[in-house]
């Protein structure tokens, strides 16, 4: 049982520079939570602050109901796995994974016991006696996960665990971590730039810029309701594409006008817009490059493209566009060979676009 | 840059070139050495050989000069008090120097930096200008003339405070994080983190302390005069002028100086490797 709070927290360096802004939220036991943002974005100074490495400059911080700002990391009962693994490198795998248990006077036996399983579940049995200096970059990363599972603790925090590893071990250990948070039933706050990490082993994602959240909501959510467009921009690869459009209502139906053509809009949206007061005004809108389609499917034309590069992937393709409206990205199934300089007419799935204010650019309707 | 510059030179400049090296170290090593091997083999030597410039090595070794100073002279106890008071110091200098050189690395705080410019700054301080100030504390307190006063002048050693700090300076950061997410106090993470990973620093400054400290000369005799509390050197120095300028037993005073140093000797034999290997820097902590 944990849940960590966090009321109006905020981090002054002791530059003046402002990391952390007024930042809420709500963590409840055995969720896992990544934080994710652009570089700088104030991430790991959110996490460090959890953990007690870092003074809360303003805000409270509770765990479990109780106010921890000024308890010493040592007693907040957390355990936290390092982007560099922070491994003891005067002591042997079995004594690096043993530490924590030492210190708290766990009798040598019940320690020898939990190592040998903690490091059966990892698969470093045979590693015990090595110095962390005689380890791969994935077996250390092991190390310092067995580190923090083998003291039961209320929280894991997971400052880009993974990005030291090559994609295909990332990849490995993504899914290891999966499974682990299935086994362990704890909170896990997990800070990532990747967006498949983020999006496939959260259950909750905060979106960080500047030091503020952007919004708090489930993997799904955020991809199909982005709360403005750094979010929109930041969730979702390729990403999405953004295009200026005007607002217009036509015979009842409301639609927007690009320069080449016309979405028409479903009750929802063009509620969400009338309600706005946009008609007749300037939005600023966005559709996700698998929403893109070629206008020849039935779909009505939208944009008029000339294809630049053409990424054949495998199951999929990434055909880069260069419309009257900026830059175009299609994600098509459709696995047909574009050739470079080809016209291509291009529609949208009309249910799919996304409209944002373009003064604060926060969601207008989604 | 050294192989290439051999590599463009014929064998005899190499030659040459080496030669010249050991000359000079060797004799460097002939000055360095030298005085310490007359006092070993004038102390087996009788007086009047010693005295004689024409006599270099002892004719007749005298050993009796050796046992009677390990058996019929204050030395020894001199010796055992040198030990361990000087034990005592620099066990004391290690904790408090740690302690201070892992606040400046390890712990945020406002005045971390004017903190460790303070402390430079007394190290810029002649130790001389210390004298009269520490003697009136020493006073004040009644420690004059005792082993406690002896020790408690010198529980802080700038100079050990640092160098831990330039070793602990090396370790990620991330360790001791790491260690007190772990559950460890910063006492803890202090010796069974950062410590450890230090070793070689930490050997060569209780080596250094100790010796500088067994072999101190004008601090002690400043404030001790009962020979119960003397150390090594003003111990050697008593000794010395015991039967007036004109009586010295040259041979006991040499003897005496040698079996002085003996301690030291059998100290750096253990410690060598890694006294050197502090000096030099620390290595392979990166990471
Ligand atoms: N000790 C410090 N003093 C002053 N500013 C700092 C300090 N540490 C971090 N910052 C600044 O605070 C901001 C947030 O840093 P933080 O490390 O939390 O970013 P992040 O989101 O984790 O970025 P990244 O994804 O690159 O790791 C950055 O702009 C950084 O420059
Ligand atoms: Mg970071």
């Amino acid at each position: 049982m944990s849940e960590i709070i966090l009321k109006h927290i905020t981090k002054e360096y002791e530059n003046g520079f402002l990391a952390v802004k007024d930042v809420n939220l709500e963590i409840k036991d055995n969720e896992f939570v990544i934080l994710v943002g652009p570089s700088g974005c104030g991430k790991s100074t959110t996490l460090r602050m959890i953990a007690g490495l870092e003074d809360i400059s303003e805000g409270d911080l509770l765990i479990d109901g109780e106010r921890m700002n000024d308890v010493a990391p040592q007693h907040r009962d957390i355990a936290m796995v390092f982007q560099n693994y922070a491994l003891y490198p005067h002591m042997s795998v079995y004594q690096n994974i043993a530490y924590s248990l030492k210190i708290k006077k766990v009798p040598k036996s019940e320690i020898d016991k939990r190592v040998r399983e903690v490091a059966q579940s990892l698969g470093l049995e045979g590693l015990l006696d090595r110095r962390p200096g005689q380890l791969s970059g994935g077996q250390k990363q092991r190390v310092a996960m067995g580190r923090a599972i083998i003291r039961h603790p209320k929280a894991f925090l997971m400052d880009e665990p993974l990005s030291n590893l090559d994609a295909k071990l990332r990849g490995q250990m993504r899914v290891e971590i999966a499974d682990l948070y299935q086994r362990l039933n704890t909170t896990f706050i997990y800070v990532t730039h990747d967006q498949t990490e983020a999006m496939t082993l959260g259950t909750k994602i905060v979106v960080m810029k500047d030091g503020e959240i952007q919004q708090i909501d489930s993997p799904a959510n955020l991809f199909n309701y982005p709360a403005n467009r750094f979010v929109a921009g930041f969730i979702g690869t390729p990403t999405m594409n953004f295009f200026d459009a005007s607002c217009e209502e036509t015979g009842g139906q409301v639609v927007l006008q690009t320069d080449t053509g016309t979405i028409r809009m479903n009750d929802k949206k063009a509620a969400a817009l009338k309600e706005g007061g946009w008609i007749g005004k300037k939005v600023a809108a966005g559709i996700r490059p698998e929403h893109v389609i070629s206008a020849k499917d039935g779909a009505s034309k939208v944009f008029e493209g000339e294809v630049g590069v053409f990424e054949l992937l495998g199951s999929n393709a990434i055909v880069y566009l260069q419309t009257a409206s900026g830059r175009m990205v299609m994600n098509t199934t459709d696995l047909r060979e574009y050739t470079h300089g080809e016209r291509v007419a291009l529609g949208v799935m009309e249910d799919k676009v996304h409209i944002f204010d373009p003064e604060t650019e926060r969601t207008v309707t989604n | 840059m050294n192989t290439r510059y051999s590599d463009k030179n014929p064998l005899i400049l190499r030659i040459l070139g080496t030669a010249g090296k050991a000359l000079i170290l060797g004799v460097a090593c002939v000055f360095t050495a030298f005085p310490f091997l007359w006092m070993v083999l004038s102390s087996l030597k009788t007086k009047a050989d010693i005295l004689n410039t024409d006599v270099f090595f002892p004719p007749d070794p005298q050993w009796q000069n050796i046992t009677s100073i390990l058996f019929d002279s204050p030395i020894p106890k001199y010796i055992f008090n040198s030990m361990w008071v000087s034990l005592a110091i620099v066990a004391l200098q290690i904790v408090s120097g740690a302690m201070l050189a892992y606040a400046l690395v390890f712990l945020k705080f406002r005045t971390n930096r004017i903190l460790f410019a303070i402390v430079m700054a007394t190290y810029m301080l002649p130790v001389a200008a210390t004298y009269i100030p520490s003697y009136i504390i020493l006073a004040d307190w009644g420690l004059l003339d005792s082993f406690g006063g002896l020790i408690i002048s010198s529980t802080v050693s700038i100079f050990g405070i640092f160098l831990l700090r330039q070793a602990f300076m090396q370790i990620p950061k991330g360790l001791v994080e790491a260690a007190r997410m772990d559950g460890a106090s910063h006492w803890r993470a202090l010796w069974e983190i950062v410590c450890p990973m230090t070793k070689s620093s930490f050997i060569t400054f209780g080596l250094m302390n100790f010796i500088g400290t067994y072999n101190n000369y004008m601090w002690p005799s400043l404030i001790t005069k009962t020979s119960d509390y003397f150390l090594v050197s003003q111990g050697l120095r008593a000794f010395f002028v015991r039967d007036g300028a004109y009586g010295t037993e040259w041979a006991l005073v040499m003897a005496a100086s040698a079996v002085v140093v003996i301690p030291l000797l059998v100290l750096f034999a253990f410690t060598q490797r890694w006294f050197i290997n502090g000096i030099g820097g620390e290595t392979g902590m990166k990471g």
